[in-house]
């Protein structure tokens, strides 16, 4: 019989260790216990830090979502951002919704982002409804080499509106920026879009690297301002935070950022 | 407590063994599977050793069975026999006559090729492309390289199905099925005829367009859950988990993916010859079984990634123990009790439906 899937489990969030549930039942303290968000709220400042299961602490916790047509490469930036990997044809196809975890550290806060992994096929949208309006933020994603992925975009948009609560943060993604010569949504294109719905936007790439940090963690800086920030604190700016780090010099999350034309547009 | 020196010495003694077993146990499993980097190969010869003999008892007795009368009826024996496990060499030829599928295989000769032949829906052909590459790339039958490569038989099995059956067309998680198909007939016409057979008698209509069936079918399972292990349903209660959050793929997948590839067989075994009432067993068995460690959790994201963990580790990986487990475990359910939270569950999500 085949132990090929158990030993998967490490690609999945929960289990970095042989033997995860004693290891978290035991672990678990006074700390821990009634320290984790509301279901469908901000995590409170002011509460102690948490534990997740698989033993890891963390200051804050937020659900994030990934949306966009079927094949766009949700599940190929999420890998990239959670193992730093991408393994070209080792993706499988997402069926339903499925989640990992990653734990940041901005700040010296730790925050850990649950990132809930769409099925984009459009029947499915009925069952992932039911987490839309518990996501705190969300990553819509096209593909650079297929129009109607971009084309979608709009229809995409207005279900958030319907579905997702009122000032979830939301980024579009243009993946699959390496490719050059099936190129067919131009950057100039995306930008346009970004602007008329103001939402911030960037191309990404999964397999070379290129922003994949630096979405996650701009949208880990905005839902950490928003709970930890005072009354008269001024607003994070999302866009001119992705825009500076994009110039910045000191970066590098991915090397290919500088080197290459495409980049974060104000909306 | 052991000495140093024990400790030392079974800790040699076990490297010894670890890359012994390595040796032993192919890198691809009986069914095209990579095994992963971190395998246990060690602890899988342990197990193996045990269900091997398992497996002969049964291969001998499903012999004399079917030389007796090449005709399955099914009898009580049978369905225990099936409950036992179907050694793999008979496990298309049961499914087949199990499910009905053979008779339809038989009543409806050439339709198959003849759905093949016919045009093709260019939107259908699309998406279903889009899923070939990503259906069991860890599956060496199924890469570019491998000849035959099953990414054509899976194409063609899904497109005729598709245009079989239009009030479906594809649904994600059908690639996977029609796969596992595929991998135990090693013939396209039984696939079609047995995916025709689960999709179209032996489970509710969880792939169609507004997948009711599988809304249903999740909320059956937690009204199952409410009953049966009601900790747990409180728990979900508390932290606001949908159901359909943690078992979506556990029904679209009929577990693949899930559970390891032999625990996916045996269950499926069941599954053709009882029908889809087997689901919410192995369901309830997982959740119950591990009811202490999903107590544990103190939050949403917490009770998910407990999710995600019962569904690993020894319970499921000795697959004919666990078969017993899912009879015994959550105790009784009858059909009736499956058909009257069925229809309940299911004009409830109907009447919440714009």
């Amino acid at each position: 019989m085949s132990r090929k899937k158990a030993a998967k489990g490490k690609s999945s969030a929960s289990s970095p260790c042989a033997s995860p549930r004693r290891k978290a039942g035991g672990k678990r303290g006074k700390g821990g216990s009634r320290s984790e968000p509301q279901a469908n709220g901000l995590a409170h400042p002011c509460r102690p830090p948490g534990l997740s299961s698989s033993g890891e602490f963390y200051d804050l916790a937020f659900k994030v979502m990934l949306v966009g047509d079927s094949g766009v490469g949700k599940t190929c930036l999420l890998v990239r951002f959670k193992d730093g990997a991408f393994l070209a044809g080792s993706f499988i196809s997402t069926v339903g919704i499925d989640f990992r975890n990653k734990v940041l550290n901005l700040d010296g806060v730790k925050i850990k982002l649950q990132i809930w992994d769409t099925a984009g096929q459009e029947r499915f949208r009925s069952v992932t409804h039911a987490y839309y309006r518990d996501a705190q933020a969300l990553l819509l994603l096209y593909d650079v080499t297929n129009k109607k992925s971009f084309d979608n975009i709009q229809a995409w948009l207005t279900e958030i509106h319907e579905y997702a609560q009122q000032d979830v943060v939301l980024m579009l993604l243009g993946n699959k920026a390496e490719v050059t010569h099936e190129r067919v949504v131009k950057r100039e294109e995306g930008e346009k879009l970004a602007k008329e719905f103001g939402v911030p936007f960037m191309e990404t790439s999964a397999k070379s690297g290129l922003n994949v940090e630096l979405a996650f963690t701009a949208i880990a800086k905005e839902l950490k301002h928003r709970a930890t920030k005072e009354a008269d604190e001024p607003k994070f700016q999302l866009q001119e935070y992705v825009d500076r780090e994009m110039r910045g010099t000191a970066c590098c999350s991915c090397r290919q950022r500088c080197s290459l034309p495409f980049g974060i547009v104000t909306p | 407590m052991e000495s140093r020196a024990n400790g030392a010495r079974t800790a040699r003694q076990r490297a010894h063994t670890d890359s012994g077993a390595k040796e032993r146990v192919p890198r691809v499993d009986p069914y095209g599977f990579e095994r992963s980097e971190d395998f246990d190969y060690e602890s899988y010869e342990e197990l193996m050793s045990e269900y091997l003999v398992v497996l002969t008892r049964r291969s001998i007795k499903w012999s004399k069975l079917l030389q007796r009368s090449n005709k399955v009826q099914k009898n009580l024996k049978v369905k225990r026999y099936v409950r036992k496990g179907v050694p793999n060499e008979h496990r298309a030829l049961i499914w087949m006559v199990a499910s009905g599928a053979q008779e339809q295989m038989e009543k409806n000769q050439g339709y198959y090729h003849t759905l093949l032949a016919g045009e093709h829906d260019p939107k259908l052909v699309e998406v279903i492309h889009t899923d070939l590459h990503r259906t069991f790339p860890d599956n060496v039958q199924f890469r570019k390289s491998s000849d035959p490569c099953l990414q054509k038989a899976l194409f063609d099995v899904l497109v005729a199905y598709g245009h079989h059956n239009k009030a479906v067309g594809y649904c994600q998680g059908m690639n996977f099925i029609a796969g596992y198909l595929i991998i135990i007939t090693k013939d396209e016409e039984k696939s079609f005829w047995l995916l025709d057979a689960l999709l179209g008698r032996i489970l509710p209509d969880y792939y169609t367009p507004a997948m009711v069936g599988l809304k249903t079918d999740q909320e059956v399972l937690g009204e199952l859950v409410r009953v049966k292990v009601p900790a747990v349903w409180q728990a979900m209660m508390e932290h606001g988990v949908m159901w359909t959050l943690v078992v979506s793929r556990w029904f679209i997948c009929l577990f693949i993916d899930i559970l390891p590839v032999e625990t996916v067989l045996r269950i499926w075994d069941c599954l053709f010859y009882e029908g889809s009432k087997i689901i919410f067993r192995v369901a309830l068995t997982l959740i119950k079984h591990n009811q202490a460690l999903i107590l544990q959790a103190r939050s949403f994201p917490d009770i998910c990634d407990r999710f995600k963990q019962i569904t690993k580790g020894q319970l499921v990986e000795d697959c004919h123990t666990f078969m017993q487990k899912i009879f015994a475990e959550p105790g009784s359910l009858s059909k009736a009790t499956v058909n009257k939270l069925r229809e309940t569950c299911r004009a409830r999500i109907l009447a919440q439906e714009p």
